[in-house]
């Protein structure tokens, strides 16, 4: 165990640019523009209609929405704080795509495995390592930094309330926001179960590619797809990578309500119940459970060529 | 010397084998390398000495038999690191990564590394800790490389070319530490070079290597013993001859003949005479007559 933090440490710090500075850049960019926006609204920033309304300020506006839509509220302002931190996750697949690739490669060109294999640790726990790192370390500060976002904007906001004379409560929907997290970090881990045998293709290529993983990882299926196009005029092996990323919810969550009106049906459809269903549908998903031997497939096939590689 | 001998040896390899494809970079080799020894690894590029010290780390595969400190390196390499350390290649330290962070994870990784040696050790170089390793030279790079393996309590140490591309002072203060502050009787040490000359005076042992197969395994007095050049006095070169030397070549107008297991004191009587280095060993090994 001490072992394999030291190990998930070590990736943490290589990749500690796509794990830490991208998310806490982007994000910091987001804040400055809420930051700048809500000061501006009223004064620099301001829409027709508003001065009729009443609207010189921020708080004037809250003040509205609440006495307006008191029950969209929390759910409102939970989503709202979700927006203020969406930016951020543009970048996270190409976070995960890149750290997987360069995993097993980089050591190999630059020669540093001759230092890693110098050490009591044994192959599989260099590349489970080298899978767990991206896979849920990486989301994991993006998570961290997406809620300290979401706390700084509610805390800057009150500040604004407080100084405009406007509502301060409803900015603090915190039970729905802790709800959200969780649902978030459960939505995530089966998104990462049915991602997994892609996730693990790329961890494979990484460790046996002599030159240019990313060429390996896109062409490779691109040529199946395109072989099965033209001699069988069919398409499985393409939809199933679809399935696999990200097509698979709309089975798993076709029974969710489509009549959405407002945020409060958003949030209801995605927190109520929504990842015991997908849960559910998943285990008794055939597709879900071969995926997720090929995933183990291809570990175990970077763990073998971990064991050759100099 | 004699009773570590009787122990069982750090590295046994019976018939090893390795090819890639159709070439045979070691074919069938055998030999012992007991406890306590610096054996020398001596051999032209391309000859097998790399492709013999991967296999002893478990670094490739391999046929044969092979066992070092009684494990099989290539399904127990993880084992195998507890008590051995290498340095293959030079320069083979994460560039990424700070000094501290080098040190910190070797510390959480090795049971047996001693972070207070590494920081003595340290203490007598220019190396700053809160540097990155790109931004370090060669030279402080192999220091630091060989202060984190003098401080891993081990039992074997493999090092592979380690001071390759070094400058002459380096390369001496590399091995002076290594047998001053770093060598006992209960440590084997293992060096393959290209610089003879500079670690000749630390082996205990030396292994020829032709061609992928082991030419020679011997103890370095013995073979020092063995191979004497005699500078013959003008006039004697007919006797010389009769006491069939293995090379002759000339200097300063003087013939000298290298003789191998010749008595000493027929020879005395030729000329003056002399020990071999081990480079020239080598060369009359390798030119054929020499075994």
């Amino acid at each position: 165990m001490k072992t394999f933090s030291a190990l998930v440490k070590r990736e943490v710090l290589d990749g500690k640019n796509g794990y830490i500075l991208v998310p806490v850049i982007l994000t910091g960019i987001t804040l400055i523009l809420v930051v700048l926006s809500s000061l501006g609204l009223g004064n620099i920033i301001y829409f027709d209609d508003m001065r009729g309304a009443g609207i010189a300020n921020l708080a004037d506006a809250m003040n509205q929405l609440v006495e307006q839509e008191p029950k969209e509220m929390p759910a409102g302002m939970t989503l709202m704080y979700w927006v203020t931190t969406g930016l951020a996750w543009v970048a996270f697949p190409f976070v995960i795509f890149f750290s997987l690739l360069g995993s097993l490669y980089e050591e190999r060109r630059d020669r540093s495995i001759l230092f890693w294999k110098s050490m009591p640790v044994a192959d599989w726990q260099e590349v489970l390592a080298k899978f767990f790192t991206p896979v849920i370390m990486a989301p994991a500060s993006f998570l961290a930094v997406a809620i300290a976002a979401q706390l700084f904007t509610a805390l800057f906001l009150s500040l604004v309330m407080i100084l405009q004379g406007g509502p301060v409560s409803e900015l603090w929907p915190l039970g729905l926001m802790i709800t959200s997290w969780f649902a978030f970090i459960a939505h995530y881990l089966l998104w990462l179960l049915w991602a997994l045998p892609l996730l693990a293709w790329l961890l494979f290529v990484s460790s046996f590619a002599a030159r240019m993983p990313f060429l390996w990882a896109i062409l490779a299926p691109l040529v199946l797809i395109a072989v099965e196009a033209l001699f069988l005029s069919t398409h499985l092996f393409g939809n199933w990578i679809g399935l696999h990323f990200g097509e698979w919810q709309n089975g798993a969550y076709s029974q969710l309500s489509h009549d959405i009106d407002g945020p409060r049906d958003v949030l209801n459809a995605v927190l109520g119940g929504a990842q015991w269903e997908g849960l559910t549908y998943s285990l008794s998903n055939a597709q879900f459970w071969f995926g997720l031997v090929v995933a183990v497939g291809f570990i175990f096939g970077a763990i073998e060529m971990r064991k050759k590689a100099i | 010397m004699t009773d570590t001998a009787l122990d069982a040896p750090v590295v046994k390899a019976r018939n090893l084998s390795k090819r890639f494809g159709k070439f045979r970079a070691l074919k069938g080799v055998s030999f012992d390398i007991p406890l306590g020894r610096i054996v020398g690894v001596i051999g032209a590029n391309g000859a097998g000495k790399t492709t013999l010290l991967n296999a002893v780390l478990g670094l490739s595969s391999y046929e044969g038999e092979l066992s070092v400190l009684g494990l099989d390196p290539s399904r127990q390499r993880s084992a195998l690191m507890k008590d051995t350390c290498f340095i293959s290649d030079i320069a083979t330290l994460p560039k990424w990564m700070k000094v501290v962070e080098v040190l910190d994870y070797v510390g959480a990784v090795h049971p047996k590394f001693n972070r207070e040696k590494a920081m003595t050790f340290l203490s007598r170089t220019k190396i700053p800790q809160d540097r990155k390793i790109r931004a370090l030279s060669k030279g402080m790079i192999v220091q630091l490389h060989l202060a984190i393996v003098m401080s891993i309590d081990a039992k074997l140490l493999v090092l592979d070319e380690p001071t390759l591309g070094l400058d002459i002072i380096f390369r001496k203060q590399f091995y002076q530490s290594l047998l001053e502050e770093y060598f006992d009787e209960n440590r084997t040490v293992i060096i393959t070079t290209h610089q003879v000359e500079e670690i000749e005076h630390i082996l205990t042992d030396v292994i020829f290597i032709k061609d992928g197969d082991v030419l020679l395994n011997a103890d370095m007095e013995e073979l020092k013993e063995q191979f004497i050049e005699v500078l013959v006095t003008p006039g004697k070169e007919k006797e010389a001859m009769a006491l069939e030397p293995i090379s002759k070549g000339s200097t300063f107008g003087k013939s000298t003949f290298v003789y191998k297991n010749t008595d000493r004191k027929a020879l005395a009587k030729l000329g003056e005479t002399r020990r071999l280095g081990l480079a020239d060993i080598f060369v009359a090994s390798m030119t054929g007559e020499g075994q």
